[in-house]
C-alpha cells in the first residue's frame, strides 16, 4: 500500500510538473543583485612628479588604489531602490563630500524610484549627475584619468525627477535638486532645494544617443551640456561633450572633448580622447590648475584590453596649455606649458 | 502487478518529458533558426490564424513580444520578441543583455509550423546610476558572434535561446491547442425586463 501511495504521489507530481504554462516570463524576477568594481593603477609623470591635475589615478610613481564599489539593487513590481557604496581615495575624498565629523558616508548613490506607469518613472534621493560624459565609477569611463570637463562639473545632485519616455527614441527628465552640487544634504545660508535640472534624450538614428542637459540655480549657477556618442561601425564609435558653466557656485569653464574609440578585436579597444578646457578669467582661482583665462589642450591615448571581467587600462596622456602655469619641470622648479604621464591601471567589474 | 504498471507509467511519462530531439539549426542564408511544423487535425485554418495572434498578442508577459506583420489571408504571422540574459555566480546575479528574435508563424488547415530566427544579442553596461542598459548601437548577431564574444559565452548564449524557443514554442502549442486559451465572449450584462402584466 505504501508503495503504491508513494508511486502514484510521484505520477501526480510528475504531471504536475509538465503542466502546460499559459504565458511566459521574460524579465527574471530581480533577485538583490550585488555589483560593483575595484580599481588600482600605477601612475608616472614624465616630470618626476605630480603635474596634472585632473580627478584620480593622482599618485606618482606609485602603485595605488582607486577604490572598491559595493551596490546593491533591488525592483519589485514597479518600486526600484539602489544604493552604491565607495572605499577608498577614489570612492571617499576625491569624489564625495566628507560628513559632518570630517568622516565619510561613502555613498554614491543612494534612490528609490518607482515606475508610475511604462512610460513615467520618478526617483528620489542622491544620484550620480545626469551632466557630463565621465562618471566616477572606473568601469563606465574608457580612459582611466579624467576630463577637466568632469573635474569641474558637478558630480552628484541630490533631489527628485520624473522621467517621461515618448518613445524609446525621446525621453524628457525634469527635476528639483539641492541647492549645492554633490551635497548630501543642503546646505546653503537658508537651506533650499532650488536648483533645477532637466535633460532631453534623443536617439535620432540607431546607435546614436544625445543628451541635452542644464543645470541651474542660485547657488550652483548655470550648467548647459551636451553628451553624445555614435557607434558608427561595429569597430568605431565617436563621443563628443561640450559643456558651458556660468554663475555662481564652482568655478566658470567651457569646453570640449571629443572620444573616438576604434576596436581592433574583441578583447582590446584603443581610444583617443582629445579635449580641449577654458577657465573664464573672471574665476577667484585656478580650476584644476588652470588659471583664470587660461586654456588646456589634453591628448590622452588609452587602451582597453579585456579578459573576462578584468580590464587593463595602459595610458599616455599630454597636456599643453596656452600660458604658462601650473606645470613644472622636472627640476621642481622650472615652470612649463606641457605635462605628460603614464599610466597602467587595472579594473575589475562584478 | 499494479504497483508494476504504475511504475512503468511513471517511467514514460517521465521519458517522454525529457525527450529533446529538437535542436537550433541553419537555415538556407546559414541563420541560426529553431523550427517546428506541427499536425492539428480537427481545426481549420481561421480558428489556427486566430489563436496564433491572440498568441502573440497575450501571451508573453512584459510586452516582450510583439506582433509587426499579420496576414490573414496568406496565414502568416510574424512578431519580435526579446528575453534577458542574467550572469549568475554563487552568490551574484546580474543582466548581461539581451537576446532578440523574430518568431513566424504559418497556418493551414490541421497544420500549422512556426519559426524562432534573426537573433541578435545587444550587451548590456551599467550606466552612471548603476542600473544595467543596453549598450547604445551595439548589436551583434548570434552568426557572428564568435569574433566579438567569447566562444564559451556564444554558447551560453544559443543554449538561452534553444531554452527560450521551446518555452515560448511549448505555450504556442497549449494556445492552438486550448479553447480556454480564447478571449471569452463578454457576458450580456444588460439587466433583464420582467413585466409583471402578465404571470
Amino acid at each position: 500500500m505504501k508503495k503504491t501511495l508513494l508511486l502514484s504521489t510521484l505520477f501526480c507530481i510528475a504531471a504536475f510538473a509538465v503542466k502546460a504554462q499559459d504565458t511566459v516570463k521574460t524579465t527574471p524576477d530581480a533577485p538583490l543583485i550585488i555589483y560593483g568594481s575595484v580599481d588600482t593603477y600605477y601612475k608616472y609623470d614624465f616630470s618626476k612628479h605630480g603635474n596634472i591635475q585632473t580627478y584620480f589615478g593622482s599618485d606618482q610613481n606609485s602603485v595605488s588604489i582607486g577604490m572598491i564599489d559595493l551596490g546593491l539593487k533591488k525592483k519589485v513590481g514597479k518600486a526600484s531602490f539602489v544604493g552604491e557604496m565607495s572605499f577608498g581615495p577614489r570612492g571617499q575624498e576625491q569624489s564625495i563630500p566628507a560628513g559632518g565629523a570630517g568622516d565619510s558616508y561613502h555613498i554614491q548613490n543612494l534612490y528609490v524610484g518607482y515606475d508610475v506607469t511604462d512610460k513615467l518613472n520618478l526617483t528620489a534621493g542622491y544620484m550620480g549627475t545626469f551632466v557630463g560624459y565621465e562618471v566616477i565609477s572606473p568601469v563606465a569611463n574608457f580612459n582611466y584619468s579624467t576630463s577637466y570637463l568632469f573635474g569641474a562639473g558637478p558630480f552628484q545632485n541630490a533631489g527628485f525627477k520624473a522621467t517621461y519616455a515618448f518613445s524609446d527614441k525621446v525621453s524628457l527628465m525634469a527635476g528639483v535638486f539641492n541647492d549645492n552640487w554633490n551635497v548630501y544634504k543642503s546646505n546653503s545660508a537658508t537651506p533650499e532645494v532650488s536648483t533645477f535640472g532637466s535633460q532631453l534624450f534623443i536617439a535620432p538614428v540607431k546607435g546614436w544617443t544625445a543628451y541635452l542637459n542644464v543645470l541651474s540655480g542660485k547657488y550652483a549657477g548655470t550648467v548647459l551640456d551636451l553628451t553624445t556618442a555614435y557607434q558608427i561601425t561595429d569597430a568605431f564609435k565617436l563621443g563628443l561633450n561640450a559643456a558651458r558653466k556660468s554663475g555662481g557656485g564652482a568655478l566658470n569653464y567651457y569646453g570640449y572633448a571629443l572620444y573616438p574609440q576604434f576596436a581592433v578585436s574583441k578583447a582590446v579597444t584603443f581610444g583617443l580622447r582629445e579635449e580641449y578646457f577654458k577657465t573664464k578669467s573672471t574665476n577667484s582661482g585656478p580650476n584644476l590648475g588652470i588659471s583664470p583665462g587660461n586654456s588646456v589642450l589634453a591628448s590622452t591615448l588609452t587602451a582597453n584590453i579585456k579578459a573576462g571581467p578584468l580590464t587593463f587600462i595602459p595610458e599616455i596622456r599630454v597636456d599643453h596649455t596656452k600660458d604658462v602655469d601650473a606645470f613644472v619641470k622636472s627640476d621642481g622648479t622650472t615652470f612649463t606649458k606641457s605635462a605628460s604621464q603614464f599610466i597602467l591601471a587595472a579594473v575589475y567589474a562584478f | 502487478m499494479k504497483n508494476l504498471i504504475i511504475a512503468l507509467t511513471c517511467i514514460l511519462f517521465a521519458k517522454t518529458v525529457s525527450a529533446q530531439t529538437d535542436s537550433l539549426a541553419f537555415d538556407e542564408n546559414n541563420k541560426y533558426i529553431y523550427y517546428q511544423t506541427v499536425e492539428q487535425a480537427g481545426l481549420n485554418k481561421d480558428t489556427l490564424y486566430t489563436r496564433a495572434l491572440y498568441f502573440i498578442k497575450k501571451s508573453v508577459t512584459g510586452n516582450k513580444l510583439k506582433l509587426s506583420k499579420a496576414d490573414e489571408v496568406l496565414g502568416t504571422l510574424t512578431g519580435k520578441g526579446s528575453f534577458m540574459i542574467t550572469k549568475k555566480t554563487l552568490v551574484l546575479a546580474g543582466v548581461g543583455g539581451e537576446i532578440d528574435y523574430s518568431l513566424r508563424i504559418e497556418v493551414k488547415d490541421a497544420k500549422y509550423r512556426y519559426w524562432f530566427t534573426d537573433f541578435v544579442f545587444i550587451p548590456y553596461q551599467r550606466d552612471r546610476y548603476g542600473m544595467d542598459v543596453p549598450t547604445p548601437g551595439v548589436y551583434i548577431p548570434l552568426e557572428n558572434a564568435k569574433r566579438k564574444i567569447d566562444a564559451k559565452d556564444v554558447a551560453a548564449y544559443l543554449d538561452k535561446i534553444l531554452q527560450n524557443s521551446r518555452q515560448v514554442g511549448s505555450v504556442l502549442k497549449s494556445y492552438m491547442l486550448k479553447i480556454s486559451s480564447m478571449p471569452k465572449p463578454k457576458a450580456d450584462k444588460a439587466i433583464k425586463k420582467i413585466s409583471t402584466k402578465e404571470w
